[in-house]
């Protein structure tokens, strides 16, 4: 341990500015690029719920759909 | 792999194989003015005129700093350990500056030779250690700071 | 030879149902050497020699610089993949990693600049280190911008492939401006086995945490990206509707 006392930790021997914000700005970062896609994915998976709702009478019946397979990977 | 897929790898093999050289070859022909500082080597050479407006890199010669008592100014020698050049400053260090620290000063030389520097910059080594690790290192004569700061190619 | 592995991984229905098993266990590493790292890096590490307690800043701004130089050869890799082989999950790689790569070269910009202010004594400097660095940061955000200013979908996406393989170049000369030019920055360290030399373990072991964990956030960060744009691309595939219907 390098320091004595919680105070000590806090000033970073002078470098509080520095340390700190450094250590601030990289919580933000991580905290941006980890909650922003899951709040993302939670927004995605309601708005195709509310859509597939509004298009399933049109469509009779949930077998309807197609191209499962031709959608996927590689087209040729 | 199919025949159409090979020929489509080998056409974007070749725009990038020759986007490369071409900024390769700019990047060549820029190499001489991308260094960020002039090495007292250089200057001693005359390869930089009186009162142009350029960087030195340099070590702070051991026992060269003057600080004046009244005022910011101080007086160190840079050199590379082949060559000197004396440095005036008036102004703010950087925490890192001391004797036989690597630095880059901005300014222009004088008439009389000397470097009047508006800006003194501390170049940090690769190194890093706890002071205990240094004081060891010291006592047993193998500090790495000498090699600190190789003359530019 | 068998190609059927490859076409398999270019499936995106099978991409995301495999990524969905991974990504607990990549989530409980990243929290596990996140910790060990920060409260190594903060409370443990002697102060520097010449910097103080400012080497605390080494252990945010060297594994998130040193890992926003993976970016263009990923994007590179992906693009050459979507280009040849017309593989739709590769496109979606390269278009997920280019705005968190801006995130990561504009964290290793800042972080470095803070870093420098009272070591160097100046915040900024167009060495040669720092202007490479600025230009990736720039080249990210012009694929970003490539793919939002082409309407068509196709063109964006071969554009942007193209410009990915390009933009390594900008890699090799952001990791050799050290040893090429003179500049402020300083060179890349090597670091020893040995405990009583200069960077030796006590340095690099809380060091290799941190660039461990800022790799499995960069793995999980673009998983969860490369998942999100995978259900918008597919919304008319049956995976995926009956995926939304179960949720």
């Amino acid at each position: 341990m390098q320091f004595s006392s919680f105070q000590e930790f806090i000033q970073m021997g002078g470098y509080a500015f520095n340390v700190w914000s450094v250590y601030g700005m990289f919580a933000v970062f991580l905290a941006v690029n980890l909650l922003g896609p899951l709040r993302r994915n939670k927004q995605i998976i309601r708005e195709l719920k509310r859509r597939y709702e509004l298009n399933a009478p049109a469509q009779s019946g949930a077998s309807s759909a197609n191209s499962s397979a031709e959608s996927v990977g590689d087209s040729q | 792999m199919r025949p159409h897929r090979r020929k489509r790898l080998g056409i974007i093999l070749f725009i990038a194989t020759g986007l490369s050289v071409a900024i390769g070859l700019t990047l060549y022909a820029l190499s001489q003015n991308i260094d960020l500082f002039y090495t007292p080597t250089q200057v001693a050479q005359g390869e930089v005129a009186a009162g142009q407006r350029i960087r030195i890199g340099g070590m702070v010669r051991e026992g060269s700093v003057v600080s004046a008592d009244d005022s910011l100014a101080v007086e160190f020698v840079a050199t590379d350990y082949v060559h000197d050049v004396p440095i005036f400053h008036e102004g703010i260090l950087p925490d890192l500056f001391r004797e036989g620290q690597g630095i880059v000063v901005e300014g222009s030389l004088d008439t009389a030779g000397v470097f009047q520097a508006s800006r003194v910059l501390a170049k940090h080594d690769e190194n890093y250690m706890s002071p205990e690790v240094k004081a060891a290192l010291d006592a047993a004569g193998a500090s790495s700071e000498s090699h600190q700061m190789q003359p530019g190619t | 030879m068998d190609w059927t592995w490859f076409h398999k991984w270019g499936s995106p229905k099978w991409f995301y149902e495999l990524s969905g098993k991974w990504l607990p266990w990549l989530v409980g590493s990243m929290v596990l050497c996140l910790t060990v790292g920060i409260v190594w890096a903060l409370l443990f590490v002697p102060q520097d020699y010449q910097q103080g307690l400012t080497n605390r800043i080494f252990y945010v701004h060297v594994p998130v610089a040193s890992i926003s130089l993976a970016f263009f050869p990923l994007m590179a890799i992906a693009g050459t993949v979507f280009l040849v082989w017309r593989m739709k999950l590769a496109d979606v790689v390269v278009k997920v990693a280019a705005p968190l790569g801006a995130w990561f070269t504009a964290l290793a910009l800042a972080s470095g600049s803070i870093w420098g202010v009272d070591t160097w004594g100046t915040w900024w400097i167009w060495d040669g280190r720092l202007t490479s660095l600025l230009l990736q940061f720039f080249l990210l955000l012009g694929v970003v911008s490539l793919r939002t200013a082409l309407e068509d979908s196709e063109g964006a996406a071969r554009a942007c492939a193209l410009l990915s393989i390009v933009g390594c170049i900008n890699v090799v000369v952001i990791k050799y401006s050290v040893d090429w030019w003179n500049t402020l920055h300083q060179p890349s360290t090597d670091f020893s086995i040995a405990a009583d030399q200069a960077n030796g373990p006590e340095i690099w072991v809380p060091l290799v945490f941190m660039i461990l964990a800022v790799y499995l956030f960069f793995a999980i960060s673009l998983i969860l990206s490369t998942r999100n744009e995978i259900l918008q691309r597919e919304k008319r595939s049956q995976w995926v509707m009956e995926l939304v219907k179960r949720s």
